[in-house]
């Protein structure tokens, strides 16, 4: 079945197995991006500031007074704001205090932007390249329903009731393959904003959220503004504030107008492997 | 005491709403933009009942003050069953009604586990296996050793399971009282 690491079957345990499904797998994807012209871009795992969000715990390098990245968006969007227009990452990224059998503290994230595309092209092209993984790992495509979180959940509770029933009630019973997408607008993070709505959508998978996509927020004043609100949650917390990267608040400024997904590909190999947790991808 | 939700495992013995549980699933949960939380299902150990329930990170539960005592089935008495401490020699009686699914695999002098909540006997747990003698099932089929076609047994201790053709009436068998099934035959 898998033609790279040919060594004697007889030495193969499950685990083996899986990872040359996954290597596999890997260059499937590479594949996918190198058709429609993305390009692989590398940006630096230690960073000045590494999250904006306040519910994100990032792990902090005192030797260098640097964090680890818990998304290389960041990075990313200062390759943006330098004029690439299609650009993928497959990295390592580091989140404390997310341990359980969908969450690794150490886990791989596939991150890619589009200029030009709305999420809601994004939705599409992620479909389509999640058939396209389904195809190489010999499984059947999934279905895809669409629903906004407005049809799941009154738009009028609290960040904490909302998230209690997410969790309780309705993540337990979302379809097998979704995009989910309308979300509260106190919910955008850096996605853009329009009629009480943060666009931005995730995709499901059996109940596990897989992806985050957004239509990027441009407007570097509007990040500014949402940077230090986090921070003060953060510090009524008891929590250390995420220092403002100026450099990033440049960038986005000059960036155009694009959508971005960041992609847990540990849980979709897991998935697409038969996997019941992300730590059976790991020797 | 007091368990945090990053001291939640499998097997923990938790209070709520003053009913003893065991934590027989938990699953950390954090939604990509919001704060983490913890799934769990909870096996009330007194019905059986399984309670399914979302906790926030940072929320506590009660330890339940229960305690497991290796005790032996002496007999029935009306409706309770009756049990002795083996090194005391003190006595419980438990409700019947309150362990039906234990009370058919119930053989004289078993040792069982006697869950204590608040210091009242309230259930019990069985061994894994049992060993008991086959009361009444039909006779053998001659030299059919096929283990996949079954017929039921009847055991001393009342409990019925499907046994093998070539099994024989008066023949002491193992029972796995996990799922209530027929393991080996004893020599």
């Amino acid at each position: 079945m898998w033609i790279l690491e040919p060594s004697p079957m007889i030495h193969a345990s499950n685990k083996t197995q899986n990872l040359r499904a996954q290597g596999h797998l890997t260059h499937a994807l590479r594949s996918w991006f190198f058709e429609r012209g993305y390009l692989e871009v590398y940006t630096p795992i230690m960073v000045t500031s590494p999250a904006l969000e306040e519910h994100l715990e990032a792990i902090y390098v005192s030797d260098y007074d640097s964090w680890l990245h818990t998304s290389p968006e960041f990075g990313m969007k200062k390759l943006l704001g330098e004029g690439l227009c299609r650009i993928y990452q497959i990295t390592p990224c580091f989140r404390k205090e997310e341990i359980g059998i969908h969450h690794r503290t150490e886990f791989r994230m596939l991150e890619w932007y589009r200029a030009g595309a709305s999420w809601w092209d994004l939705a599409h092209e992620t479909i389509d390249l999640i058939q396209t993984m389904a195809q190489s790992a010999h499984q059947p495509s999934f279905n895809f329903d669409w629903i906004s979180t407005q049809e799941l959940l009154p738009s009028n509770l609290t960040p904490d009731e909302w998230f209690f029933r997410w969790v309780d009630e309705i993540e337990p019973n979302l379809p097998k393959a979704c995009i989910v997408y309308d979300y509260p607008e106190w919910q955008a993070a850096l996605a853009r904003r329009r009629h009480n709505v943060a666009e931005r959508f995730e995709v499901y998978i059996n109940g596990v959220e897989l992806a985050n996509a957004f239509d990027e927020e441009s407007s570097s004043a509007e990040i500014h503004r949402r940077w230090i609100k986090s921070n003060q949650v953060r510090m009524a917390m008891g929590k250390r504030p995420y220092p403002i990267d100026e450099q990033f608040l440049k960038a986005n400024q000059r960036m155009p107008r694009c959508s971005g997904i960041a992609m847990g590909i540990d849980r979709l190999f897991m998935l697409l492997t038969n996997q019941d947790s992300i730590h059976d991808l790991f020797v | 005491m007091k368990y945090q939700t990053s001291d939640f495992r499998n097997g923990l013995k938790v209070e709520i709403d003053n009913q003893p549980y065991v934590m027989v699933y938990f699953q950390f949960v954090k939604p990509g933009k919001g704060t983490a939380f913890t799934r769990t299902k909870l096996k009330n150990m007194i019905t059986g009942n399984v309670l399914e329930r979302t906790y926030r990170t940072g929320e506590t539960l009660d330890a339940a003050p229960v305690e497991d005592r290796n005790m032996m089935y002496m007999y029935d008495e009306d409706e309770f069953a009756v049990f002795m401490d083996n090194e005391s020699f003190e006595t419980v009686n438990i409700p019947l009604a309150s362990m039906q699914e234990e009370r058919p695999f119930l053989t004289e002098n078993l040792e069982v586990d006697v869950l204590f909540y608040n210091d009242r006997p309230v259930n019990i747990a069985l061994p894994n296996f049992i060993e008991d003698d086959i009361a009444y099932c039909e006779p053998a089929v001659k030299g059919n050793t096929a283990t996949n076609a079954t017929k039921p047994a009847t055991l001393t201790c009342g409990a019925t399971v499907q046994v093998p053709l070539f099994i024989e009436q008066g023949e002491r068998i193992r029972v796995d009282t996990r799922t209530k099934s027929y393991d080996s035959r004893v020599k």
